[in-house]
């Protein structure tokens, strides 16, 4: 029980961290859409890896939070 | 005999016995799980515009619109196409360079004008200036370029052949 409590700020933590790079990402998809519409093609290629950038950190964290989890159950923690 | 586990805890716990930081720590995990689906498809969603809204092509009807030697660096030509309800603006750039765009402001649909002295055009309605050399917007409310008109020149015309959006 103890490790499921700082489990809890630790993902409130990750939540935070993963709201913050999908709110860069909606900024990055308003700025594609603007460079496609102004057709400027040099500033797709960027903008779309720095979101698969983005999505690869957020998907790394969600895997420390599943592996997490999944060692809490190991331990015999339910949840 | 045994102890009642129970004795102590009050009567209010009992009946609604769930642990809020059990439950938290389910619902958090969860939100992140949904945060992170959300980032997929804001790559996704990203990928799909940077493919699907390139520049396209199409190719137009020929129109002969003046002799090429007609038009001085600095000098223009106002034309209709593809049909006789566009209105579009031939310039010379002051490189020497030809160059079409539809006359039809990307804002708000007021017709832009070409500024004498230089390669811009300008709408004179909402201030919005485009650039002569590739009609993108570079002041003013517009957000998007000029419709471009493909040219060529064959014997000493110029010719419309088609249409870049």
């Amino acid at each position: 029980m103890e490790t499921r409590r700082q489990g809890l700020p630790l993902f409130t933590a990750i939540c935070f961290l993963i709201g913050t790079l999908v709110v860069i990402q909606l900024w990055l998809l308003a700025a594609a859409l603007e460079a496609a519409l102004s057709a400027e093609r040099s500033a797709l290629l960027p903008v779309t890896l720095a979101s698969l950038a983005l999505f690869l950190v957020n998907a790394g964290l969600l895997w420390y939070v599943v592996d997490f989890d999944r060692r809490l159950r190991r331990e015999g923690v339910d949840g | 005999m045994s102890r009642d586990p129970d004795a102590g805890t009050p009567r209010w716990r009992l009946d609604f016995p769930i642990r809020w930081d059990d439950d938290q720590y389910v619902t958090r995990r969860e939100l992140a799980k949904f945060l992170t689906l959300g980032s997929a498809l804001l790559v996704g969603a990203t990928g799909a515009v940077s493919l699907l809204l390139r520049p396209t092509r199409r190719p137009g009807p020929e129109l002969r619109i003046a002799a090429a030697a007609s038009i001085p660096p600095g000098g223009t030509v106002l034309f209709r196409y593809p049909t006789e309800a566009d209105p579009c603006i031939l310039l010379r750039l002051g490189d020497g360079r030809l160059a079409a765009y539809s006359q039809v402001c990307t804002h708000l649909s007021c017709a832009v004008v070409h500024e004498p002295g230089g390669d811009d055009l300008h709408c004179p309605c909402h201030q919005g200036w485009f650039s002569g050399a590739d009609g993108r917007p570079f002041a003013g409310p517009p957000t998007r370029r000029l419709p471009r008109i493909l040219l060529e020149e064959r014997a000493g015309d110029v010719y419309a052949v088609g249409i870049e959006v």
